[in-house]
């Protein structure tokens, strides 16, 4: 009989433990430990007395489209965060972890919820949900639970969502402004835009539609599978039809084939690719001929080799590495959530709630001159903080990555006076 | 009609590549009644292998040494993986070739890293003019090395007494056995040879490009091309191959014109409709044995 007893409240204890009743994840309880939160020092603690913040990350790490890029973000982040915790951490009283929590999403949407979900009751937040797509396959649970992310993709979907804290122009954005900067520059009469399916790519042509129709251009649209053998159908489109502009929106090897292959079959007109569309790589293909001739990079924040005390910090901090512009967008995109972080240690509020509260109460951040403050808005509504900033680039091989800032930091007419209220690329 | 014509060749070259290919899967598959997955890890290795060899060889020989090593690869593969499952269901061994196929990915993509790989060759997206026609070099090359190979290799399932092993075993097994035939250096050398096939197949698809990790799913082009042709016909998958190529290529140019209710990008299933076509027509694809059903 008493052994009934004993198992019947080990039962009701199992039980209230796995709701989180006698664990404590009530968060808005006062003196309640918040997920991801420890007040033990983190794994590789430079101060032992402070407690540790664990934020996630997935990212597209070993197969999918986006490795090369996605490999070096990472990395940038843990010297980010590396550096924030050497300089003093959080607040005087927590480190950050961004090591013991990084999975690989293999840019599947599918793969990308279930490692979540793996590490989600051990973290406060994402430092990094790399992908469009693949973060659209979290959301939901990301707002249920506020859990506060910061993305490495640029679509104009992230401007409408609280908990994502986004940095730099959107794809939407980039295109339009690219599609002014080329009006300005080569005033073209019609404009083709080449891209991805999806919230990537569609979301650039749809800013490029928006840009062509304020200029007065022809517009048209042609979406191209991934993969360089598959590109076939995107060069028969700008040959045929002699696009002066086209926007890419691509891989950086489809990049490559379409720029190369129209340009030898005697196409003249320019090309602006959106950022993750260059690679350094590209410079020693057949294409860079082509590629340097024609080609273009627009970009939402600028190059590697910068002299800002940002890029300066990133440099010293990523000693001996190959530069690639990955580096720079990861390092870029961890300034808003060391603000976040910052504001809401100072808050008293450490939990889920009271980081989204801090991040909702950000009007600027300080990127040490990597973007301007301005782009760290994110307490008005979307139309008012949407960041309308981007610069373009050209090809230079002297440069550590390729390429080197002709334009830069600036709103075009028509990315100024439009009014975002929804994703671009459900408007294409 | 030039632009059409100069559409065809491209189709060719393209199908030229899933030609080689195609060779390769019919070649095992008639020595061992076995489909091997591991054809595009084969393909993709031996490209990565041009990437590295040809910085210090030169392309031709880089090509001509890839091929060997990679023929040496598939060897090693054969007699690790394949020869101990002789004797089980085919379907177990093409397990087997699908785990090969994902380990040796796995070891490529540590070489190929994370940028686009070059594979050194001398076309590029230069041009040439076939009288009124502009068309790429390295198309003309996938063409010409294709037809040379095919010859060689026909040359040598004809003339060769190793070649006639192989026709007997594919035969029949038991018999080239009682013969005197060793059934395994025929798996040895379908392999060897599918091998260097793919090497060269992955070079091509390289030419111009480039290659990268995702670069292997070109090769599964060669699946709608063997069923087309025919599963145990040579000179089906080579029909098979460019068949596939010409009509993708067709699609990719005109579709969007005078089809564009099918959608944007329909060539990228066209081998898949193609194939789908041929096997309700000739289930045993344009080139294949017709089975003999004995009820």
């Amino acid at each position: 009989m008493k052994s009934r007893y004993v198992v019947v409240s080990a039962a009701l204890v199992a039980l209230l433990s796995a709701c989180g009743v006698i664990r404590g994840d009530d968060e808005g309880s006062k003196g309640a430990q918040a997920a991801g939160v420890t007040s033990e020092p983190c794994p590789a603690a430079v101060d032992k007395n402070k407690g540790c913040i664990y934020l996630g990350t997935v990212s597209d790490l070993t197969a999918g489209p986006f490795a090369a890029l996605a490999v070096p973000i990472t990395d940038a982040q843990k010297a980010f965060w590396a550096r924030v915790n050497k300089a003093g951490g959080i607040g005087g009283t927590y480190e950050v972890d961004v090591t013991k929590f990084v999975r690989d999403n293999k840019y599947n949407p599918e793969v990308h919820r279930q490692v979540y979900n793996e590490m989600k009751d051990q973290v406060l937040g994402l430092a990094q949900t790399l992908g469009s797509p693949t973060t659209a396959a979290i959301l939901g649970d990301l707002k249920a639970n506020s859990v506060v992310a910061a993305p490495a993709s640029w679509t104009s979907a992230w401007e409408f969502e609280d908990v994502i804290l986004e940095t730099g122009a959107n794809y939407c954005v980039e295109a339009m402004n690219s599609v002014d900067y080329a009006m300005e520059t080569y005033k073209p009469k019609s404009v083709m835009a080449v891209h991805l399916a999806g919230d990537y790519g569609a979301d650039a042509a749809a800013g490029a539609k928006i840009a062509a129709e304020r200029n007065g251009l022809t517009f048209t649209s042609v979406e191209t599978p991934s993969g360089a053998t598959e590109q076939g159908r995107a060069i028969t489109e700008i040959t045929k039809n002699k696009p002066d502009l086209v926007i890419l929106t691509t891989g950086p090897a489809d990049a490559a084939t379409i720029v190369g292959q129209a340009a030898a079959a005697g196409f003249k007109g320019r090309f602006i690719g959106t950022g993750p569309t260059w690679n350094p790589a590209l410079l020693k293909s057949p294409a860079a001929p082509a590629l340097k001739a024609l080609y273009e990079q627009s970009a939402p924040g600028k190059p590697w080799d910068s002299d800002t005390p940002g890029h300066q910090a990133m440099r010293e901090a990523l000693p001996g590495v190959t530069p690639n512009d990955g580096y720079t967008s990861g390092w870029a995109w961890a300034y808003p959530m060391k603000a976040a972080l910052e504001k809401m240690v100072a808050s008293g509020d450490v939990s889920r709630k009271g980081l989204l509260a801090a991040v909702k109460s950000l009007q600027t951040v300080d990127y040490e001159g990597m973007l301007p403050p301005e782009a760290g808005n994110f307490a008005g509504d979307p139309n008012a903080a949407t960041f309308r900033q981007t610069l373009v680039n050209k090809l230079d091989d002297k440069a550590p990555t390729g390429v080197t800032t002709v334009k830069d930091f600036f709103v075009g007419p028509t990315a100024q006076g439009h009014t975002f209220d929804g994703p671009c690329y459900a408007k294409l | 009609m030039k632009a059409l014509l100069e559409t065809v060749i491209r189709g060719l070259g393209n199908g030229s590549v899933y030609a080689l290919l195609a060779l390769g899967f019919v070649i095992i598959y008639k020595a061992t009644r076995v489909i091997s997955f591991a054809q595009p890890a084969l393909m993709l290795a031996g490209a990565v292998a041009v990437s590295y060899l040809a910085e210090v060889t030169g392309f031709y020989a880089a090509v001509l040494l890839a091929g060997l090593l990679i023929a040496g690869v598939a060897l090693a593969v054969e007699r690790v993986a394949i020869r101990p499952m002789v004797g089980r269901p085919v379907f177990v061994v093409a397990i087997i070739t699908l785990g090969v196929d994902i380990v040796v990915r796995v070891v490529v993509n540590a070489f190929i890293g994370r940028d686009v790989r070059q594979v050194g060759d001398p076309w590029g997206f230069d041009q040439v003019a076939l009288g009124p026609l502009v068309v790429q070099q390295r198309w003309l090359a996938m063409l010409a090395v294709t037809a040379v190979l095919v010859a060689l290799l026909f040359a040598f399932f004809r003339y060769t007494r190793y070649g006639l092993a192989m026709r007997a075993a594919a035969f029949d097994q038991e018999t080239a056995l009682a013969q005197g035939v060793s059934v395994g250096m025929v798996f040895a050398l379908s392999w060897g040879l599918a091998g260097f096939l793919a090497a060269v197949a992955g070079t091509f698809v390289g030419t111009g490009q480039g290659i990268e990790q995702g670069t292997w799913v070109i090769a599964l082009k060669a699946l709608p091309a063997i069923i087309v042709g025919g599963l145990d016909s040579l000179g089906g998958a080579v029909a098979g191959g460019l068949v596939v190529g010409v009509v993708e290529s067709l699609f990719q140019s005109y579709q969007g014109e005078y089809a564009p209710w099918l959608g944007q990008n329909f060539a990228v299933v066209t081998p898949y409709v193609v194939m789908l076509v041929v096997l309700l027509v000739r289930p045993y694809g344009l080139f294949g044995t017709r089975e003999v059903e004995r009820v």
